[in-house]
């Protein structure tokens, strides 16, 4: 019982109205959401002890994915990329200022070195197991299994996320785990992706961090 | 005949709540939850957790699992997104060894802190 005591967050959400989200993460267990799509308006009423952070999902050419890293280096949006070939991923992992690279496809030992020096995050989309079934679900959990191998081995941070569009998406944190437990990943690594990992980068993106080790108290 | 208690099926009772867009009938979900389960875990995976769906009325019920099974029925419950076509979310309340349990504890709570909002 208690392992499951910690805040949780969903770090990749795109709702249509983030408050009805909002409202419903809280009674499925969560303590914040980062919304990436909508504007957040300040009227929307928040449960206690609920929080929305505003995130970005850059989407661009493997070209120009550097570039836009780099606009956003120094602000406060948590910025995602949706990972896909090799040439992309590469190009987001050599970028230091990006926080999440979402389901790679083709990861290897060197683009996990890379992360590890940049401090990336690597998403695993549990949204994926959930909407796709059949060959295209085996593949998504094929690229999983090897995606935490070589997030074990260079000790990156995961981050476990539903990709969530609507409530109906919405998953409480035990069956995260569950989902997460189908390619192998224990129940402590589930709880500190969906904890722990949240928490350090939001903790790197507040105002008072400066870098590793300094913070402004 | 009965069966000496040791060589029991141990099992557990998972209660759970749905959140729909419209009411779900119960023969849709009984097809569903095995649909997820063996498409997740395959037939021999389905045959040792032995899902059995005990009670639903519409929004939240009863499931039976077998005792050792219970992350894998429940990354099977997280799998359904839709019922026909409705569009679902299947949350898990609790997991209990009885009925009577799973009933008291979870189910009928969940009922008290949902009709607390309209006595104010």
């Amino acid at each position: 019982m208690s392992q499951f005591d910690p805040k949780f967050y969903d770090f990749f959400t795109h709702p249509d109205s983030p408050g009805q989200m909002a409202a419903e993460a809280k009674r499925y267990g969560y303590s914040g959401i980062v919304v990436t799509n909508s504007k957040i308006n300040k009227g929307i009423v928040l449960p206690d002890d609920f929080s929305i952070y505003k995130g970005i999902e850059i989407q661009a050419k493997p070209s120009r994915i550097r570039e836009e890293i780099k606009k956003l280096k120094n602000s406060n949006l948590i910025s995602i990329v949706r990972g896909g070939e090799e040439e992309l991923n590469r190009a987001a992992v050599e970028s230091a200022g990006l926080d999440i690279l979402l389901q790679p496809l083709e990861f290897n030992n060197v683009l996990a070195k890379a992360a590890s020096d940049n401090s990336i995050a690597i998403g695993f989309n549990l949204g994926s197991l959930i909407k796709l079934k059949g060959d295209a679900r085996i593949r998504e959990l094929k690229y999983m299994r090897t995606n935490i191998k070589h997030t074990r081995k260079y000790k990156l941070e995961m981050i476990l996320t539903g990709d969530l569009g609507s409530v109906y998406d919405l998953r409480s944190p035990r069956e995260m785990a569950a989902l997460s437990s189908l390619f192998g990943m224990t129940q402590s690594e589930a709880i500190d992706a969906m904890s722990a990992a949240p928490m350090g980068i939001l903790r790197r993106k507040s105002l008072n961090y400066i870098q590793e080790g300094v913070e402004l108290i | 005949m009965k069966t000496l208690p040791t060589l029991r099926e141990k099992k557990r009772y998972i209660a759970f709540e749905i959140n729909s867009e419209n009411m779900i009938l119960r023969q849709d979900l009984v097809r569903e939850i095995s649909n997820s389960i063996i498409s997740l875990f395959g037939d021999i995976g389905a045959s040792q957790i032995r899902p059995a769906l005990m009670s639903f009325e519409g929004r939240s019920g009863i499931l039976r699992c077998a005792r050792e099974k219970t992350i894998e029925t429940r990354s099977g419950l997280a799998c359904i997104n839709n019922i026909r076509g409705i569009r679902v979310s299947i949350r898990v309340l609790g997991i209990s060894g009885t009925i009577k349990g799973a009933t008291e504890k979870f189910i009928q709570q969940s009922l008290i802190k949902e009709s607390e909002p309209e006595r104010r």
